[in-house]
């Protein structure tokens, strides 16, 4: 089926970010977090609460509902809601904030998660979450021990390696990558530089993913506030324009993606066909992509589906520098849900608002005034020289994810 | 509604309501795998759901299997999420392919099967033997009266295809 692109390219603004720290006991509620978070995104675009007037956000029965938040910010809305989701659910809000705005529902909407990921409700299942009862469709995968993203993802990353050669080596580039990114970033939580060994040598979770190959739970909340082209000219920042945006895109049997092949597919197959004509550019036109990492291989299959390189190739490109900063496409310069910290994927397009500010805040002494070294040796700069246009890339699973491409 | 049945530490609820899975549990109790087919066009699905994924017809009869297949992927869980199962580490999830329906109705297409790779006392199957390609068969392991959880277990049988299993 053909989507029409509706002629939304760069109607719509990304015009402010903010998160909080990245932590592993944030000793405080999903509703403090949210609302500093949101508060600082407020800010970042030089609005006021009462400018706010929608609000979107994403949670699993872990966080804390926008009625709670906007009433602590003083916030009246025009509109919200509040979404069952993790990862890819950012780009997709994106997509249906523009939708509320263009549907004459609201003028601006700020998009949050908020999320105790370590110190509460882990992601994965350990703690609370694993003396959950198994029911429905559970039944088909939990009692035979697969429970966590993980598990549930590594039989799709192992017949990738059976399909196409790839190996753990070539994967494991991406940890490199992205730990050499985090070593930029003062807010990151593992800001060390790791080598392929380091990754191979950590012990195995569920093969074929060892420890490195995983995320790092995180507490943390993010917020982005989408609002329309014309009212971001007049805001604090320059505008961070939307070409194209595509949601939760899922291939066939998405409740058990294993009944159809090739499960080495992704859901980008399918979302590349929607975003790029929206965008009307190419994977050959974009600077900086944020593909979204879960896992070291969630990057490398992402990448790869949405056409970066040829499919079955991810694996030489993930290991051919051109992820890193000073490569040719440096992919989540942030260091990411690997590194920085997870926090369901918003954080890889504030980190991509960002570079297209060029205002990253790494250790550049000058920072803070938009001044970078491009000095790219550990504890230094990350900011990408004249980075025009980003593509984010959301994962949720094999079966769902969503695409977001901004340009400065 | 029956008791959960108590299995590695986790409450399996399959209540009377249950339209999906009851009725799949019962034949897995009597040793037999079962998948829907579709009374229009004759096609099998797993796991059990209400329409006819190809051509959403509601009627469907419940189907006997051989329950032997290929391994089509896997993994080794060497860190257990769920406590009931750290003594069973390092376990393998497979990805079996059936016999029945491979490539239909397209090529990719495949009736597919999660499970344990176990040997016949339903301990983990040993990582060296885990491979895809192998051929496996399907085996009950009774939980209660009502309830048993279908496995897989390897065979004396060729690899179908080419074998392999992640390098060490």
């Amino acid at each position: 089926m053909v989507v029409q692109s509706r002629g939304l390219r760069d109607k719509y603004c990304i015009v402010g970010v903010g998160e909080t720290e990245y932590s592993r006991a944030s000793a405080r509620t999903t509703r403090a977090m949210a609302v500093e978070a949101i508060r600082k995104a407020i800010l970042d675009a030089g609005l006021k609460a009462a400018d706010v007037d929608g609000m979107l956000d994403y949670q699993g029965g872990d966080s804390t509902l926008a009625n709670s938040v906007a009433s602590d910010l003083g916030i009246r809305f025009n509109f919200y809601m509040d979404v069952m989701g993790g990862g890819s659910s950012t780009e997709a809000l994106v997509g249906l904030a523009m939708g509320a705005i263009e549907a004459g529902m609201c003028n601006t909407v700020a998009i949050y998660r908020s999320m105790n990921g370590y110190s509460e409700f882990r992601i994965g299942g350990t703690g609370a979450r694993a003396a959950q009862p198994v029911r429905g469709l559970d039944l088909a995968q939990v009692p035979y021990g697969m429970r966590s993203a993980g598990q549930n993802f590594a039989p799709t990353f192992m017949r990738h390696m059976y399909e196409y050669g790839t190996t753990s080596e070539q994967v494991a580039h991406v940890r490199v990558a992205h730990s050499k990114h985090a070593s930029q970033n003062p807010k990151a939580l593992l800001k060390q530089r790791v080598t392929v060994q380091d990754v191979l040598a950590s012990r195995w979770i569920v093969k074929p993913l060892h420890l490195l190959d995983c995320c790092v739970e995180t507490d943390n909340a993010t917020c982005i506030i989408v609002t329309s082209a014309e009212r971001a000219r007049n805001l604090r920042h320059r505008p961070v324009y939307i070409m194209g945006v595509a949601g939760r895109v899922s291939k066939p049997r998405l409740d058990f993606h294993w009944a159809h092949g090739p499960i080495s597919r992704v859901a980008g197959y399918y979302a590349k066909d929607i975003i790029f004509p929206q965008a009307g550019i190419g994977p050959e036109d974009v600077h900086v992509t944020g593909s979204y990492d879960a896992f070291t291989f969630t990057t490398m299959l992402q990448l790869e589906e949405y056409g970066f390189c040829k499919k079955g190739e991810g694996g030489a490109y993930v290991s051919s520098g051109i992820i890193e900063l000073g490569g040719k496409r440096p992919n989540n310069t942030s260091g990411s849900h690997l590194c920085e910290g997870y926090t369901h994927g918003m954080s890889m397009v504030i980190e991509n608002v960002r570079q297209l500010r060029g205002a990253v805040d790494d250790y550049c002494p000058r920072a803070a005034e938009g001044v970078h070294t491009y000095d790219y040796s550990p504890g230094h700069c990350r900011q990408v020289k004249d980075a025009e246009i980003t593509m984010n890339l959301g994962w949720a699973m094999p079966a769902t994810g969503s695409a977001l491409i901004m340009r400065r | 509604m029956p008791q959960p049945v108590q299995y590695r530490g986790m409450a399996l609820i399959v209540p009377d309501n249950d339209s999906e899975w009851k009725e799949f549990y019962e034949h897995a109790r009597a040793h037999r795998l079962v998948a829907r087919k579709c009374n229009a066009c004759g096609l099998m699905r797993y796991p059990p759901t209400h329409a006819c994924p190809w051509c959403m017809d509601l009627g469907w009869t419940w189907q006997e299997v051989s329950g032997r297949g290929t391994i089509y992927s896997y993994e080794i869980v060497a860190h257990a999420i769920q406590p009931g199962f750290k003594e069973m580490t390092p376990y393998a999830v497979v990805l079996v392919e059936l016999d029945e329906q491979r490539g239909q109705p397209t090529p990719d297409e495949a009736l597919r099967v999660i499970a344990n790779l176990v040997k016949v006392d339903f301990t983990a199957e040993s990582e060296a033997d885990v491979a895809i390609g192998k051929r496996v068969r399907v085996v009950f392991q009774d939980l209660a009266d009502h309830m048993a959880l279908p496995q897989f277990t390897l065979t004396e049988e060729p690899a179908a295809g080419r074998v392999w299993r992640l390098p060490e």
